[in-house]
């Protein structure tokens, strides 16, 4: 922890970090210093120069973004001569953008309305000057329009801090432009619409693209949530009017590394409203999938249930509490314990139940094992982000991989090769630097020899304070024997949002029990979610409970309209072990129900009356083993096509939302 | 004064290095490899030398800063961008006298144990650009650069980077930033070139001319180089003179030479028997002063006092014909149009100010513009991100304070030059 100092800001005092810049430090005293230009996390630019204050004994007006306080410091925020200056800074902008606030779609929660008409200006002093810079709106995510742009540079900064670098500026002085290169429009740019720009733009230079007439902001419900489309589990603010979603923001804290989400948790929303959502009970009668009611849906699945021997299949994006449910049901109600999930298509049971929870905010070391994350190819695009982004903040990194990483531009060592083999390499270097381990695991890195660059990386790892290892689930066990040399956080990280929780749940990643069920023949097979089955198993009977029709759920013989991550409420456990909430943001669509209100109302039908099953997430989390010496060895069978995973898990939402475009033209581009 | 940073410069052949050699060239490299560095930058200091890129900071106080820093490689670089309008006095170093520069920079680098160095042209000298590369070529064939420099453990790698014709990249973290291949821009200090410089390593900046002083510092000592000129602030110096004068060029003089003897004794005084009105003594961002003002001494402690700078020394002289509004929106225009765009007050003040003086200038002035003119200057002085919007603040400060009038006759529609 950094030593804490003592500054007075307009009278206040207040104790903070060493090194806390003044915007950071007044906000702690309650006062906010207006700013444009700074992004909270991020080394100021002094840009801007809004956020200029006084400092007693200074020779003049500074930048509160730029300074950091020092013991005693006095500062003044709100003179007669910081209020003329913060005005005349706002009277300039004012000149290069357009009064349109009666019609402009950022209107309330613009940051330059915001401070205009706290600064007592009616109309700029200067007339206004136009540049007829076209917007582009090539695109049905993002639109850019410069004629709006105060040249604030967050945009470029965001794009660049998370190393997708698709932004900048072209020409000086008053005919500076955001562009990118070439000024091609943003898919012909590398763009990966991650919309991470949108965020950071404090006006209406950058927003959605379909917002114009979708409502001001004032309209909107805002609602925290977490999106389950893929394993990051990244927070996310869902904005909703009339029951109909209207956007969604990346959630995460602000100035967090973790602040980002991709296309697909972004725009994928598009698929609620669509003709893919199944929106009442369907059973199959005569070859056809017909509506029917809950009622007699429900009916027949109990009948079906009592004459054959039920599998259960389900994906690792199911909450917390369906999860429960399904338990307690499977075991008092329909009485089967053959339940099997996807989950073990990627990790085993020890990775998911033995992964630390780490915070990758304030790791000054990341080491990548058997890990090829990529924002591009949208696997694991938030901890693409995230790494880049603490990298930019001063962290380092270390990959280790047999396979070429994309993020090995910007590591600091890139290890290729086996990884056991190296891991191990690594573990002698590092007891070899005298860091200590046990009899045993000194034994098992006995017959290796180190080379120059495991020790490098040794040295990376003694020098650092807090050190992350993000690794591939099957090689989970080798990792964790270099926590027994120094203390260090890891996780296994899987495929599918709720891995850990499913895991943490009790339900055991058996492979061999879900290739039975897909290869082999089930009496009755009940499956929730959409797994990446693409044809119909061979079954007596097939049940698929999910919010989309699925090309599964297309060959089913009852279909069970459950509500999607935006209309259900429940907790998940996110890959850095983190308990996670979604709140409700829409009411259910048609009749779709959640998992575990399907599951209460079959137990009814089946006579069971069950009360909510409960897990405690929290303890299961703290029930950790402890790690202890185990051969440097890759687990079999747990490999995967991770792009293909993500296409397949989430095809009905790539399919009918706008995200079908960002996909025919990656292919027009070659991507 | 025998003439140190333009010796020579009358032979055709000056920029050879067996004439540079034969007028006694590199001979201060080995006398300096006999030195520690150490003893060299104590030499420095005591010498009183200040950059000569316009800012004045004493030079062996930054190289103090420079090897205090542990961390290497260190950089040193040439600021040869010599951007600010009527300025020239670096272009006969680089032309005529480049292994002058080069022989001054073996020995910052030996002093500053830098290993590499960059001169950073700017891209309207492209003469200077051969000349310069020949030179280094040169130096690199006789064993002056390169490795095991003169059979000792010192080796330094120089090259020439062109710029891209901005102005702000003669501002030394814009430079950075252009060298190291970005749109250039000015970073925040601190951190200090000096601590975190090109490529984030220790990186010292100087100007051309600065550069070109350190020889001669070496051959005579840093004691009696004091000597030379004003004793606050000594040196031979280069000064630029252009405008209406009868001998416009770069003279070399006592640091602390007079206007007045600049203009007269050695430009040869006022064109045509015209009347001297005005002059801008160190380039466009500098204050102007009156005609009345010219004894004052050129140096940076006697002009700050005169209410102006010794900048880059561009001494631009005007005669009682010239139009002051007129010049003073040609200066504004250059601003507006260099200005980098990063920060508001100079982006959009520059704008806005050169808008206001071009209404005035064609006769469009309304009441309250000279109001307006001085509210606007006033709130971007000490407020914009680096010094190129406090000089186009403090270059129409200077003209209001002295010529007020002639901005108000524009407005009131009495001036003779009325649509001029
Ligand atoms: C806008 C701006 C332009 C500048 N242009 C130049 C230049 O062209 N040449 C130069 O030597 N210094 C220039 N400087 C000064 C440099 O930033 C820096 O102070 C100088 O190169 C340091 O060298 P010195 O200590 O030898 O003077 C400029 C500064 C500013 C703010
Ligand atoms: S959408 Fe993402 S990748 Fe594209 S420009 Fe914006 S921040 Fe960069
Ligand atoms: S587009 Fe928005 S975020 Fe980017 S520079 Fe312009 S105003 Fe700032
Ligand atoms: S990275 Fe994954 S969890 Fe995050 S927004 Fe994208 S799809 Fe959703
Ligand atoms: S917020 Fe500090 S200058 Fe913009």
């Amino acid at each position: 922890m950094a030593k804490k100092v003592g500054v007075t800001i307009n009278g206040k005092t207040v104790k903070v970090p060493e090194g806390t810049n003044l915007i950071d430090a007044a906000s702690q005293a309650g006062v906010e210093i207006p700013n444009l230009c700074y992004i909270k996390g991020m080394r100021g630019i002094g840009a801007c120069r809004l956020c200029l204050v006084e400092i007693e004994g200074g020779r003049g007006p500074v930048t509160a973004c730029t300074t950091k306080v020092k013991d005693g410091m006095v500062v003044n925020t709100d003179t007669e001569q910081l209020r003329e200056m913060r005005q005349f800074v706002i009277d300039l902008i004012l000149s290069m953008h357009p009064l349109d606030c009666m019609t402009c779609t950022k209107a309330g929660v613009c940051t330059l309305q915001r401070y205009a008409y706290e600064s007592e200006i009616k109309e700029s002093s200067f007339s206004r000057k136009k540049f007829g810079y076209p917007p582009d709106e090539s695109n049905p995510f993002i639109k850019r329009d410069p004629e709006y742009c105060i040249l604030c540079a967050r945009c470029v900064r965001v794009c660049k801090e998370q190393g997708t670098n698709v932004l900048d500026f072209m020409g000086r002085g008053v005919g500076a432009k955001v562009v990118t290169a070439n000024d091609k429009p943003l898919h012909e740019s590398g763009c990966t619409f991650c919309g991470s720009c949108i965020d950071a733009c404090p006006v209406n230079a950058i927003l959605e693209a379909d917002r114009w007439r979708k409502g001001r902001e004032w309209d909107y419900e805002r609602t925290h949530s977490v999106c389950l489309l893929c394993g990051g589990a990244c927070d996310t603010v869902i904005s909703t009017k009339d029951n109909l979603i209207m956007k969604i923001n990346a959630g995460g804290e602000d100035g967090s590394v973790q602040r980002y989400i991709c296309a697909i948790g972004r725009f994928g929303y598009d698929a609620v409203a669509s003709d893919k959502r199944v929106l009442s009970p369907l059973r199959r009668v005569n070859g056809e999938l017909k509506e029917t009611t809950w009622e007699e849906a429900l009916q027949l699945l109990s009948e079906r249930l009592t004459k054959g021997k039920a599998s259960i299949l389900l994906t690792g994006a199911l909450m917390n509490e369906d999860i429960s449910t399904l338990l307690k049901v499977a075991e008092d109600v329909i009485k089967t314990d053959r339940i099997a999930t996807t989950v073990s298509l990627y990790a085993d049971e020890e990775s998911m139940k033995d992964s630390d929870t780490a915070d990758i905010d304030s790791a000054d070391l990341i080491l990548l094992v058997g890990l090829n994350p990529s924002q591009w190819k949208r696997v694991h695009p938030s901890l693409d982000a995230s790494i880049r982004r603490r990298l930019s903040r001063g962290a380092r990194l270390v990959s280790i991989s047999s396979e070429a990483v994309d993020i090995g531009e910007v590591a600091d060592i890139t290890l290729r090769g086996e990884e056991p083999g190296l891991i191990k390499q690594i573990a002698k270097s590092m007891i070899s630097k005298g860091m200590k381990a046990n009899k045993e695991l000194s034994e098992l890195t006995g017959d290796t020899d180190t080379t120059e660059e495991t020790e490098r990386v040794a040295d990376l790892i003694k020098e650092a304070e807090r050190i992350v290892i993000f690794t591939s689930p099957a090689l989970f066990r080798s990792v964790r024997n270099l926590s027994l040399i120094k203390k260090m956080d890891i996780i296994a990280v899987p495929n599918e949002a709720n891995a850990r929780g499913v895991v943490l749940s009790g339900i055991k990643p058996d492979g061999k029990l879900l290739k039975e069920m897909i290869e082999g023949s089930t009496e009755v097979l009940y499956v929730f979610g959409e797994p990446p089955v693409e044809r119909r198993p061979d079954t007596g009977f097939l049940v698929v409970q999910s919010p989309y029709m699925s090309n599964l759920a297309r060959e089913a013989d009852l279909v069970l309209p459950s509500t999607t991550p935006y209309e259900s409420s429940g907790s998940i456990v996110s890959f850095t072990g983190r308990v996670k909430r979604l709140s409700r943001a829409l009411r259910p669509y048609g009749e779709a129900k959640q998992h575990r209100e399907i599951l209460a109302s079959l137990a009814k039908v089946m006579g069971k009356v069950i009360k909510e099953g409960k897990t405690d997430i929290k303890k299961a989390l703290k029930g950790r083993s402890k790690p202890s010496p185990s051969p440097f060895e890759k687990k079999e069978g747990l490999e995967i096509d991770e792009a293909r995973f993500m296409e397949e898990t989430n095809s009905c939402v790539i399919n009918s939302s706008r995200l079908l475009w960002l996909r025919e033209a990656e292919k027009a581009v070659g991507v | 004064m025998e003439r140190v940073l333009l010796k020579n410069i009358e032979n055709p052949n000056s920029a050879e290095i067996d004439e540079y050699l034969k007028a006694g060239g590199y001979r201060n490299v080995s006398k300096a490899f006999d030195m520690r560095p150490e003893d060299i930058i104590e030499e420095v200091k005591k010498s009183g030398l200040r950059g000569r890129g316009g800012a004045g900071f004493p030079t062996g106080m930054k190289w103090g800063f420079a090897i205090a820093d542990p961390k290497f490689p260190k950089y040193l670089i040439c600021n040869a961008d010599e951007g600010e309008p009527g300025t020239f006095k670096d272009r006969p170093i680089l032309e005529r006298n480049p292994h002058l520069l080069i022989e001054g920079m073996i020995i910052s680098a030996y002093a500053l144990k830098a290993e590499y160095g960059y001169i950073y042209l700017r891209a309207e000298y492209p003469k200077a650009k051969e000349i310069l590369d020949r030179a280094i070529r040169q130096a690199y064939e006789r064993n002056y650069l390169g490795e095991n420099i003169l059979g000792r453990d010192v080796r330094f790698h120089l090259t020439v980077h062109q710029g891209a014709g901005a102005y702000i990249c003669g501002e030394e973290t814009a430079l950075i930033d252009s060298l190291e291949g970005k749109r250039g821009q000015p970073r925040n200090k601190p951190p200090f070139p000096v601590n975190v410089g090109a490529w984030r390593m220790p990186t010292i900046v100087n100007n051309v001319e600065t550069l070109a002083n350190i020889p001669y510092i070496v051959e005579i000592g840093g004691e009696a180089y004091s000597k030379i000129g004003n004793p606050e602030c000594p040196g031979p110096k280069l000064y630029c003179v252009s405008g209406h004068v009868n001998r416009p060029g770069v003279y070399e003089l006592p640091m602390g030479t007079t206007l007045r003897e600049i203009i007269y004794t050695h430009a040869g005084g006022i064109r045509n028997d015209k009347e001297l009105k005005a002059v801008i003594p160190g380039g466009v961002s500098t204050p102007v002063l009156p005609a009345s003002m010219i004894d004052c001494r050129m140096d940076f402690v006697s002009m700050p006092k005169a209410g102006s700078m010794l900048g880059s020394a561009a001494v631009i002289v005007m005669d009682e014909t010239v139009c002051m509004v007129k010049v003073m929106h040609r200066i504004m225009k250059f601003f507006e149009h260099e200005s980098c765009g990063k920060c508001t007050p100079c982006r959009e003040g520059t704008g806005w100010l050169r808008r206001i003086l071009e209404s005035i200038e064609k006769g469009n002035g309304r009441p309250g513009d000279i109001e307006l003119l001085r509210d606007i200057s006033e709130d971007m002085m000490g407020k914009t991100f680096c010094p190129l919007g406090d000089g186009a603040a403090g270059a129409l400060r200077g003209m209001l304070k002295h010529f007020e009038y002639e901005f108000e006759e524009h407005i009131a529609g009495r001036s003779r030059c009325k649509g001029g």
